[in-house]
This record gives structure tokens, sequence and C-alpha cells, in this order.
């Protein structure tokens, strides 16, 4: 169709008017549609698409009861309440009725908050039970609403809570299991991804819908048990009153596991309330990130180096006369006159004679001196063999490696090598420590300590794998004998209170502390006891230490009642029979 | 002998006929459809099609109202089923089961015996 309009009329103007204001919207259509498609599409999908989180639960905290799984730790709802003052139909009614339900949980400046225009959103109530948040509901407050959260719950209280820690405000786990396994429990959170109305609730409709699915974090399972790790932390309570100790671990593990069945620390603190603990000490869990000098307790691994070696047996004597000379110092027992001139190996273990350890470190050389062979023997079985100084690798946040020089280094010499055999100049944790005491006394098997059982699973529990054990760390035989001289050395002074027919034994340690000049405090002692029990293989071991600032404290009047008090109770609770 | 010839070409009866038969009859439709009726009736038909479409979509979308309320059921029993067991766990708590009434009534045996198996 051909139009044909006059030069200069009406009609020809009228159409390319047209034509330009058609030429304006295609041209407009064109940047809206084609050159800004891109942001235009973004805002429609900011408009339409919504994006949640989904929020992965975390995994729960069971210990064992008798060998039953029961919950140490758990997740509980708890809700915010919240007001849209611009949405507030009768402020002061409202104000009076989440005062009502919530009570103290209620803000104090509720009223103020309520009144806060233009603001939208003013929290006015936290932490409110499930029960709270319903009755408030259904109340049915115009403007008001309520967020829920999820907080760790503790039905045991105070129990363990140095080995649980907590999960902080940011919701990242801190100390203890909680700190070490963070990654494994929280778990991973998911997203949705999808259209909504606007109610806001998700729509299939639409190509661009994802959903991830969120991997709740896992449930684990502790080798402690609740029974045990009750009791130790009462009769930790008592020990500390009797004494004065203002301190106090107990640790009692499995030997023929390595598992820990309890661990005690004493001052404790509600993991619940932990932002009220002023003392941030309190968090920390001696018995795997406090090295400290062990003292006596130590001697037992001294003598199963010269067992182990063949260079003395609990019958070998010497001459004991409290004191020893090594290089220009001398050493001396800590009782004096108790028991002098030819005495055995047993002897000294059974009096603690510092003497009797130096001895045997002196065997191990040229028998006279405390030669270069005789400290790199002792230091590859305190190092190799025992893991003295090494992390063990326990899944607890924090874990202290400790200190223990080698005879290479500068101060590695045959004083600081004397002194180490009765447990001074050398810095083990207590897991540490009791966990080589499980190998001497299960026969020469190291277990890698471990305060994990496994996970649970569609509720039964799935056992962890375990590092493997090392086998042969000592010959049988020497296991059997050091076992005994243990036994010995408790039977000979300590044993008056433990339950006749049953396998006991243990040693006492009393050790100085450092005072800021560098030499030892006799006012200041930390009391240490480690014993074992059994009928008649070992089936648990105890190591008790008291602690505080200028207490004077000892492994046999002060640690070793708290051992006593628990050992008795686990024989009853382990049921196990004495043989005669 | 016979003097009949044939020629070369073939022609059907029916092609034959084509001559004979062509103005006989044709039909010819009374509707008159110009192309704006075309159009609107193409447009109408994408209307329907556009209807149809969108109320399989409402339905579906009808689904998704339903699933989120089940959702909702769900979160709210889950956390009811929460709740229930953390009120549980403290009713069985040691510490609640050793200041029971019960466990207060209890005593501690003064002395143990064992039967030889």
């Amino acid at each position: 169709m051909n139009l044909h309009f006059l030069a200069g009329s009406r009609n020809e103007k009228l159409a390319i008017m047209v034509v330009i204001i058609m030429a304006v919207f295609i041209g407009r259509l064109f940047w809206l549609q084609i050159v800004q498609h891109d942001h235009f599409m973004a805002e429609a999908r900011r408009e339409y698409l919504g994006q949640d989180k989904i929020v992965a639960d975390r995994g729960e905290i069971y210990a064992m009861n008798d060998g039953v799984p029961v919950r140490l730790v758990m997740n509980e709802n708890i809700y915010t309440v919240f007001v849209d003052p611009t949405g507030v139909g009768n402020p002061q009614a409202t104000a009076s009725t989440i005062r009502r339900i919530a009570g103290d949980k209620t803000f104090a400046k509720i009223d103020s908050l309520i009144a806060a225009k233009p603001s939208r959103y003013q929290i006015v109530a936290k932490n409110l039970t499930p029960q709270q948040a319903s009755e408030l509901k259904k109340e049915n407050l115009l403007g008001v609403g309520l967020q829920k959260e999820t907080q760790r719950v503790y039905p045991e209280g105070q129990l363990g809570a140095s080995v649980l820690g907590f999960v902080n405000a940011e919701g990242k786990g801190s100390y203890g299991v909680e700190g070490a396994l963070d990654t494994r429990l929280k778990g991973t959170d998911g997203t949705l991804r999808a259209v909504r109305d606007v109610r806001n609730i998700p729509l299939t409709i639409g190509q661009e819908n994802a959903l991830v699915p969120a991997k709740n974090g896992d449930t684990l399972a502790l080798t402690l048990d609740t029974n045990i790790q009750s009791y130790a932390e009462q009769a930790l309570q008592r020990g500390m009153e009797k004494s004065g100790a203002t301190n106090g671990s107990v640790l009692v593990m499995d030997p023929q596991t390595g598992h820990v069945l309890a661990m005690a620390n004493l001052p404790g603190y509600n993991p619940a309330e932990y932002g009220k603990v002023t003392d941030g000490a309190l968090f920390n869990n001696p018995i795997i990130s406090m090295p400290y000098e062990a003292g006596s307790v130590i001697k037992p691994f001294t003598v199963t180096i010269g067992l182990d070696k063949g260079v003395i047996t609990p019958a070998s004597t010497y001459n004991n006369t409290d004191y020893i000379q090594v290089a220009d110092r001398t050493i001396k027992n800590a009782s004096i006159g108790r028991k002098t001139g030819i005495i055995t190996i047993q002897d000294a273990l059974n009096w603690s004679f510092n003497t009797g350890m130096v001895t045997v470190l002196e065997r191990l050389g040229d028998g006279q001196n405390i030669t270069y062979q005789a400290r790199q023997t002792m230091y590859d079985y305190y190092y190799n063999k025992y893991h003295f100084a090494q992390v063990t690798g326990i899944e607890l946040a924090n874990e202290a490696d400790g200190l223990l020089l080698s005879p290479d280094s500068p101060n590695g010499n045959a004083v600081q090598y004397a002194t180490m055999t009765f447990g001074q100049g050398m810095n083990p944790t207590m897991i540490q420590v009791c966990s080589a005491f499980n190998m001497l006394m299960n026969g020469g098997t190291y277990y890698h300590p471990t305060i994990l059982a496994g996970t649970i699973t569609d509720g039964q529990l799935r056992p962890q794998a375990n590092q493997p054990p090392i086998t042969g760390v000592i010959k049988p035989e020497t296991a059997t004998t050091i076992r005994q001289m243990v036994h010995d050395a408790r039977a000979e002074f300590y044993a008056g209170h433990d339950k006749k027919g049953y396998n006991i034994g243990g040693k006492t340690g009393t050790s100085q502390t450092l005072k800021p000049d560098g030499s030892y405090s006799d006012t200041q002692t930390i009391a240490t006891y480690l014993g074992y029990g059994g009928d008649p293989a070992p089936r648990y071991t105890i190591m008790v230490k008291l602690w505080g600032k200028d207490k004077n404290l000892q492994g046999g009047a002060d640690a070793l009642p708290v051992f006593t008090d628990i050992s008795n109770w686990m024989i009853d609770y382990l049921k196990l029979q004495p043989k005669g | 002998m016979s003097n009949n010839t044939r020629t070369a070409q073939f022609t059907s009866r029916r092609a034959a006929s084509y001559g004979r038969n062509q103005n006989t009859t044709r039909f010819a439709s009374a509707v008159k459809l110009g192309p704006v009726t075309h159009t609107v009736l193409v447009a109408l038909m994408i209307t329907v099609l556009g209807l149809i479409y969108l109320t399989q979509a409402t339905r579906a979308t009808g689904y998704d109202y339903t699933a989120a309320s089940v959702d909702a059921k769900i979160a709210e029993l889950t956390t009811q089923k929460t709740d229930l067991e953390v009120e549980n766990a403290r009713l069985t708590a040691l510490q609640t089961v050793q200041s029971s009434s019960v466990a207060k009534t209890m005593s501690t045996p003064s002395e143990t015996h064992y039967l030889s198996e």
C-alpha cells in the first residue's frame, strides 16, 4: 500500500509525528529490554526469588551410662520477642501482656521500645521457653513476632564442663569437645532458593528454584561414663575440702583400651552460663593443657627402663645414704634417715627414694656415672615409648605438649637427667602420664588416649575407629614386674583402706613448684597419686592431682585418699569380684 | 491381417474425462474471513492456551500452599519433640535422680558378698 501525502499537508506532518513517537517508543523499549536486560532481570529476581539459609542442627553429645549412651549436651529451642512499633495496636496492653508471660525475660525498657517509631524492629524479650512462646502466640498481639533460636542445654548441669566446652554467641565451639570437634558438630548449612508469593511462601514454579539440603552435624558419643564422672567430681570435691586445695583434677581411664572414663576438674563452671564466668582459666582442662613436674609418680617409669634393659630387678640392691652426687650437685631423698644402708630397688620405690632412681640411671650407663648413653636410653623411653611431652591427639581443644629435654640439648646434662628420674626437670601432662601408665599396667601396649566412642546414628552407637595401638612397647615380663612393684609400693604403706581381695597398686608424688627466682618452693607443692585397680588384670587407672597457691599438699596425705575413695567405688561399680 | 492402427500415446479414461467434467460443481464457503478476523482468532487461541497454562500453574501453586502448611506442622511437631526430649533428659539426669525422694531413702550396703560361679 502506498501512502501519498501532499507535501506540507497536515496528514504528512501527522504521519511524521507518529513515526517519530513510534521511534521513541521503540528506542525506549530497546533500551529497557535489550540494553538493560540483565539489570532488570536481576531486579526482578530479587523481587520474586527468595533465598533462605537452612541452618544445620548442631550435633548432640552423648556420654555412657553403664554402657548405654545418654544425652549430655542437647539443643533447646528458645524464642526472642520483637515488636514492630508502627504496627502495635495498643502499646500499653501489649507491654503488659508480654511482661505477664515473659516475666523477668522482658526488657526493662519495653514501654519505650514499643513506642520507638519509626523503627520497625525492636527486641523486647529474650530466651523465652517454648511454653512461654506458645502462650504469647495465642494472644495474637498485633505487631509482635517471635524468632526461634537454638541454644545448647546441659541436662546434667556442670557435669564434665571442662571436657565439653561450650558454644559461644557466634555459634562456634570453644574449649573441650565443642572446640576440638567443632567442624564435625556444626554440620553444613543448606540453601533454599525459590519463587515466593507475597506471603513469602516458596512456590514450585520457575526454573531457578534450587534446594541444597542442610547436613546436620554429627551426634557424638563420648567414652565418659556419667556415673564415674559424677562420682569422681564428688570425690575430688571432698578431697579438696579436706586438704584445703583450691584446684584439683582426676583422670580415670580404661588401661585396656585407652578410653577416658572420667575427667574431672574443679573448680568448674556451668557451661549454660559460660558468659558469667569471670576467671577464664576455669575454661581450661588442666589434665590436657597444663604440663607440670609430676614428681615421684614418674619413678615407676624410671624403674621400668632398668627392668626392660635388664640392668636391675626388684631385688637389686644399692647403698642408700640418702644422698647421691651427680656432677657438681648433691641429690637427696625427700625423707632422710628412714631406711639407709643396702636396700633393694623395691624398697627405693616403696620409700620413694630419689637416690634409687638415680642409681637406676647410672646402671643404664657404666654403673657409676650418668653417661650420654644412659641419658639417650632414658630419653628414648620417655619420648618414644612413653610419649611424654608429645600431644596425644585426644579429641579435646587446647592440648599442650609439655617439655622434655633431649640429651643433645644444651641443658640435657647428667644433673638434668638425674632429676628427671624422679619427675623433676620435665613437664608432661596428666593425660600423657596416665596413658603411659596404662601401657605399663596392661602388659606393654600403648593405647592412644581417646574420649570419643563414636557417633550416634539412628539411635545406634557406631564405634569410632581409633588410632591403632602400639604393641610390645616394653617386654611383657617387664610389665608384669612393674605392676607387681607398684602394687607392693602401695601395699607397703597405703593399702589400709582398700577393699580386700583386689589387685590395687599405685605411687604417690609430691612435687615442689618453681618460685619466680627459679628455685624450688617447699611451701607450695602439688600432690599427685597414680594407681590402678583390677581383678587381677587392671580394669581402671586413676590419676589424682591437687594444688593451690601457697598450699603445701602431699601425695600420700592428700591425693591418695581421693584415689582410694574412687577406687573402692569403682570396684563396686564395675562389679569386680575379689580373688581371695 | 488387420488394418487397425495403434497410437503411440495412451490416455486413461479418467484423464480423458477431465476436460469433459470440468466446471460441473465447485465448493465455495459462504463465510468470508478477512485478515483481521484471522488475527483475532489466532489471538483468541493463544489466550485460551495461556489460560489453560495458568490453570495448571495455579493448581501446582495450590499444592505449594498445602506443602508449606505441612512443613510448618512438621516444624512445630519437631520443636515439640525436641522440647520433650530435653525435658526427658532433665528428668532422668543424675542430679535429678540423686535428689529424688526414692534415692534419699536408699542406703549404701555395709558389706557385699559374691557367690562363686
